[in-house]
Order: C-alpha cells, then structure tokens, then sequence
C-alpha cells in the first residue's frame, strides 16, 4: 500500500508536466460554483488530476485479440469519442477503463495513479450505460443518490446534490418518477446525472445515444457536451455514429481492428484523414484513380489501379460538370436541405459523390452526363504503390 | 389461490354478458355449459376447506357447543411455548441463511459462470429425489459418528452444539437444503426476468460493492421470488415432521404429535391455529407482492403526480 502510494506521487508530479505541454489542446476546464463536492476531496486535485493514459494495452478473449497495443491519452477536461465499426474494440477499451474487463497486458492510469488492478468501484469513475440501467426499484431521485449512498454521504447532503444535479440536467420535476414512467431521453438524463452525481474524475460513455431517436440523440448530445464542459470533466465517448463523433468531440480517435488509426481533431480527422481506413469511415468520399502527375482540374473517373495514385475526395471538394462526353452518368440525388448529395457512377462502376447546391442539383438531374472536376486538394491521395497496399 | 382469483374476475363480467336481449339468443345448453366451469372451482374448494373445518368444528364445538376450552393448553402447557419459540427461531435462522447463501450462488453463476448453472440446479433439485426419512437417517448417523468420538473429544462437541435444543442448527442446516429445489426455481427465474449484468455494472461503476449490490439492487428486484422463498421456508419449517423427530427435537409439528396422544382435541386446536397462522402468511405475502411491486409503487406514485398537478391547476 504504501509503495504504490509513493509511486503514485512520483507520476502525478510527471503527468502534471505532460497537461503542461499539451495544454493547447485541453479546453478550460470551469467547475460549476453551485456544484458541492460530495464525500471530501480527492487526494491530489492539481489540474492534471482526472488525466486518462492508457499505455500498451492489449485484450484477447482466447485466441482473439481485440486491442493491440493500444496508447491513447485524454487529457484533462477533454472529451475524445472513440469511433469504430462494430467489433473493432472501443467498448472492450472502454470497459478496460472502467474495469470491467482486464487488460492482457498493459497500464491503465488516471491521474498518474495506476488503477490497472483496481475493481471498477473503487475507480471513481462515472459511466453512462446504451441501455441506461436505471434501478427500476428507485425513484428518479433515489437513483441520482445511489452512488452517494453508496459512499455513506448524509441524507440532507444527498438530497442535496440529487436535486442539484436533476436541476442541471433539466428533470427537476421527474424527481419522484420511477426510471419506467420516463422517456428513452429522460432515462439517460437521469443515467447522466446519477453518473455525476458523485463528482467522478473521470466519465465514459458508452454508445449512450443508440438507443434514441434523431431528435432526442441531437439534444441529448449538446446536453452532454455542455455538462462536460461545465464541469470539467474528462471523458470518453463510444460511438459507431460518426456524425456524432465529429460533433462531440475535442478528438476523435478512430479505432479499426483494435488498433487507433488516427487520433486528432474532428476537422482534422475529416479534412486530412491518415489512411484509407479513416477516409473510408469517416464521412463520404470517392475513391478514384490519378495519374501521378495529376494536380487539379478535370478527375479522371476511374478506378484506382496499377501506377495510378489513389485519391479521396471529399464530395465537397469535387463538383460535376454537365458535358455531352462525360463518362460519367447521375444516378441519384439525396436532398439533404442545405446541400444537394449527388452521385454519378461511370459503365464500369466507379461512383462519384458530390455536394452540390440546389442551383446545381437542378442542372444535375438522374440521366445527365456529367464529368467530375476537383475543386480542392482531395483528403488523401497515396502514391502508386501504397495505394495498393491499402486498398 | 387460484379458484379465489377465478371466482372474482369472472363474477363481475358475468351479469354484463347475460343481459336480457342476450340471453333470450343462448340456447340452454350453452348456459349449461357456462355453469359447469365451476364444477372444479367448487370441488377444489370443497376438497380443501371441508378437513378444514371439520377440524375448527372438532375444536372449538366440542359436544355441539361452542367452546375455546381446548386452547386453554397454550397457557398450561409451557412446552407448547418453547416448542413455538424453537420453531420460530429455525424458521428465521432458516430464512436468513438461505438468502444468504443462495442469492449470492444464483446472482454469481448468472453473472460470472453460466455453464455451471445446470449443475446447479442439479444439485438444488437432489432434496426432491431423496426421501425426507433417508436424509434423516443420513442425519442421525453423521450426529452419531460425531457423538461417538467420546465425551469432551472435537466430534462429539459439535454434535452436541449441532442439537442444541435452543437452537437445533442441524435442523436449520437440513431445513436450508430441502427448500434448496423450489426456492432455486424460483430465484433463477426472478434473475432471468431483469437485466442482471447491466444492473450490477451499472451499481459497481457507482462504487457498490458486489454485497451491497446485491442486497440493495438484485433483491428488491426480484421482490417476487424472495417472498416465495420466504414463505416456502416457512411453511416447510412450520410443517417439517419426520426429521425434527427422528432427531428428538420438540418442534411444533412434534409437539402436536406428542400431545395429541393424550389430548386430542387441543391438538387438533393448535393445528387449526397453525393452519390459520399459514394462510395469515400466504395472504400477507400476496398482498404485500403486489403492494410492493414496482408496477405497483409507480402506480401510487402516478396517482400521487395526478393528485398534485390537479391541485396545482385548480389552485
């Protein structure tokens, strides 16, 4: 006990460095004034204190490997969503993290302290469930207090902070429901504030918008999002809806095969993708063919293949002229509002998508032969040779 | 239990269908038809009550007039008390040591080891397929190795402490094991009706320990299974004869026995009393079933709601 301790003090004081240099990316982390913090402080509240680094972590289940050597670190305050296609290991990392599971080898640390070994609820951290998993037995109320009961927190003060954090999350009035009597929404609210409610380091949030519908998903999102930057509060988000995570997120970081294919910005992520695997999930693209010399202007419409570089284009990068020798046919359009989707595929099957806007899409009808022209650097273009590995 | 519901749900609904414009339409077969879905409502009813009260008419009419002579043993007879109390005091230590032990062995197999939950029930059916009076054997013969040993020696310790007539543990320990096949059934099947995992994460994360998740998540959860366990245990332990006399312990059943050969009628007074006690319970535990139900909480609670928010528009 008491060696872990001294450990523990010694990568605190190295991890306060590292929030130091990566401050830029650490959004201003503001604690709620009204918020009293229940159960006493924790030791070692510097800013650094909820700093989320998983180093070389790795999981089977039998002969399966599911992560390989992962490293990720959210900092302080951030938010990252883990973005990924089913079975690619966000919710084993994130079940890692919240200890559920145990990693096949490598460290899980918050705040310096190494909690590899620890059981999940001696971790302190706060989880949001996809399937909420309210107490049905309780109240609204007596759920949002669970965790303080939990921690022997007098009952006044209990009510207390219950009512505070249903006032945040706007179910004051539902205090004295039971979990049953509420909307898929007002559940994972009340999820949402029983996960704050015993000021956790930490908050993971597990595909906590898959089960509601758009409208619901959309302003439960922005909820989150402001309660974590109200609070301050470092999190991880999984989710295999990538219009979420771009919107979410401080970083993204896409996930495929157990491996993290690009950790960055959502703009970044989107913009400047680090491989096929990122361009292809993140957001649409047309994969094409370019001859090496190929800058701007007219696409070729064709297949990547043999000594032709692979370019992604992003659909608003690429515009479609109407041209009687066009090679390429619209085949569709998806009016989207503000922006017109449309797609063109050429006899051999290469299809084109772009984004248009409703003066174009008139012009743009299905039957119209169009070539494709590119507007601006495409998201990712690999060279000859790589681009057949990825591909 | 079931003839009561049958009686009352149907009762009601039934002079609405028989209005007058309708029944002129039904030929008389169909009403004869209609009637005889009683015939096994009332022979189940008339089998059950029937021994009963005769019984109630042998113990307090005695010789055609009404007479609570035959109770005057409770407060004569002192052995009656410390047989009661005995009792008692089994049926909680029963109780408490099943859930104890057998929510936490069911909630773990579930959670952790699903593929030993066959072997599991297998073993909690075992006391179904041995006859009361081979485990009793089985019983006496252990108690007697022990005793065997000598005075003052380890085994015949325990045995001594086992048959403490205070509080017969071995009794307990026997009683624990001949409810293992219905209350098992029971909790399994209150486990597989919530969703286990994502409730005991859900409590773990929040920093419960797997005890206290236990006993305040999974058990008000499954509210339904545990108040059968609960009255299961205590009627077999009201009831339970051929062991606690095999091994000499005056419990109620015991006693009743011992006392009915020299009076009869106080006997049969007691039983009566005892079979009400049982029915009192079964009742309760119904009622408060449903009472305390979660359906049922929420519907209070909506009332409530309704309550307030008329106030609050009236107002």
């Amino acid at each position: 006990m008491n060696a872990s301790a001294t450990s523990a003090e010694t990568t605190t004081s190295r991890a306060s460095q590292d929030a130091g240099a990566t401050s830029e990316v650490t959004p201003s982390g503001t604690t709620t004034p009204g918020v009293t913090t229940p159960g006493g402080t924790e030791p070692g509240d510097s800013p650094a204190s909820n700093e989320v680094t998983l180093t070389g972590v790795s999981k089977s289940f039998g002969p399966t490997p599911v992560l390989r050597e992962l490293d990720l670190r959210i900092s302080a305050g951030e938010l990252v969503t883990v973005l990924g296609p089913s079975g690619c290991g966000k919710t084993t990392a994130l079940r890692i993290l919240a200890g559920f599971e145990r990693p096949t080898s490598g460290r899980v640390l918050v705040g310096g302290r190494d909690l590899t070994g620890v059981p999940p609820n001696r971790r302190g951290i706060g989880m949001v469930f996809q399937a909420y998993s309210l107490f049905p037995n309780m109240t609204v109320q007596d759920n949002v207090e669970y965790g303080l009961r939990v921690r022997k927190v007098r009952r006044e003060r209990r009510r207390a902070t219950a009512a505070e954090m249903l006032e945040l999350c706007g179910l004051g009035e539902f205090a004295l429901r039971y979990p049953h009597q509420l909307s898929g929404g007002q559940q994972q609210r009340v999820a949402l504030a029983r996960a704050l409610a015993t000021q956790p380091e930490v908050l993971l949030l597990d595909e906590p918008l898959s089960a509601l519908d758009a409208i619901v998903r959309t302003q439960i999102r922005e909820e989150i999002r402001r309660l974590q930057q109200q609070l301050g509060i470092t999190t991880m988000f999984v989710t295999h809806d990538q219009e979420e995570a771009l919107a979410i997120a401080d970083r993204v970081a896409v996930l495929n095969a157990g491996v993290i294919e690009q950790i960055d910005t959502p703009q970044t992520v989107y913009r400047r993708p680090a491989g096929a695997f990122v361009a292809r999930f993140v957001g649409t693209v047309s994969e094409l063919g370019a001859e090496p010399s190929f800058t701007h202007g007219a696409l070729p419409a064709q297949a990547p293949g043999p000594g032709l570089d692979t370019v992604f284009v992003r659909p608003e990068d690429l515009t479609l002229l109407p041209e009687e020798e066009g090679r390429c046919t619209v085949v569709s359009q998806i009016y989207t509002g503000e922006r017109t989707v449309v797609r063109a595929e050429t006899p051999d099957g290469v299809t084109v998508t772009s984004s248009v806007s409703a003066a174009e899409a008139a012009e743009l009808v299905p039957g119209t032969r169009v070539s494709p022209h590119l507007l601006s650097a495409p998201a990712l273009r690999l060279p000859a040779g790589a681009g057949q590995a990825a591909a | 239990m079931g003839a009561v519901t049958t009686t009352t749900s149907v009762a009601p609904s039934a002079p609405e269908t028989t209005g007058t414009a309708r029944t002129s339409g039904r030929s008389p077969r169909d009403r004869a038809l209609r009637a005889s879905r009683w015939v096994p409502v009332v022979a189940v009813a008339l089998y059950v009550t029937v021994p009963v009260l005769c019984s109630v008419a042998y113990a307090v009419l005695p010789g055609g007039s009404f007479s609570l002579a035959a109770y005057s043993v409770i407060g004569d007879d002192a052995s009656l008390a410390a047989a009661a109390g005995r009792t008692l005091a089994i049926t909680g230590a029963t109780i408490v040591t099943l859930v104890v032990t057998l929510v936490p062995a069911v909630v773990a197999v579930h959670l952790w080891a699903p593929r030993l939950r066959p072997l599991l029930e297998i073993l909690c059916t075992l006391p179904l397929v041995v006859p009361p009076i081979a485990i009793a054997a089985g019983v006496v013969a252990l108690l007697r190795a022990g005793a065997q040993q000598g005075r003052g020696s380890l085994g015949n310790q325990i045995s001594q402490f086992l048959q403490s007539p205070d509080l017969p543990l071995i009794l307990v320990g026997t009683y624990v094991v001949l409810c293992l096949p219905f209350t098992f059934r029971s909790i399994d099947a209150g486990l597989r009706t919530i969703p286990l995992k994502a409730m005991v994460e859900g409590s773990t994360i929040l920093g419960s320990s797997i005890w206290g998740t236990i006993f305040r998540v999974v058990i008000p959860n499954i509210r339904g299974s545990m108040l059968f366990s609960v009255f299961f245990a205590t009627a077999l332990c009201f009831g339970e004869f051929s062991l606690a006399a095999t091994l000499s312990q005056q419990t109620i059943p015991v006693w009743l026995y011992d006392v009915s050969s020299h009076d009869f009628r106080a006997s049969i007074a007691i039983a009566v009393l005892l079979n009400l006690t049982t029915w009192a319970l079964l009742f309760v535990a119904t009622l408060s079933a449903d009472r305390f139900s979660p359906a049922a909480r929420a519907a209070r609670a909506e009332k409530q709601l309704q309550k307030t928010t008329t106030k609050a528009l009236a107002s």
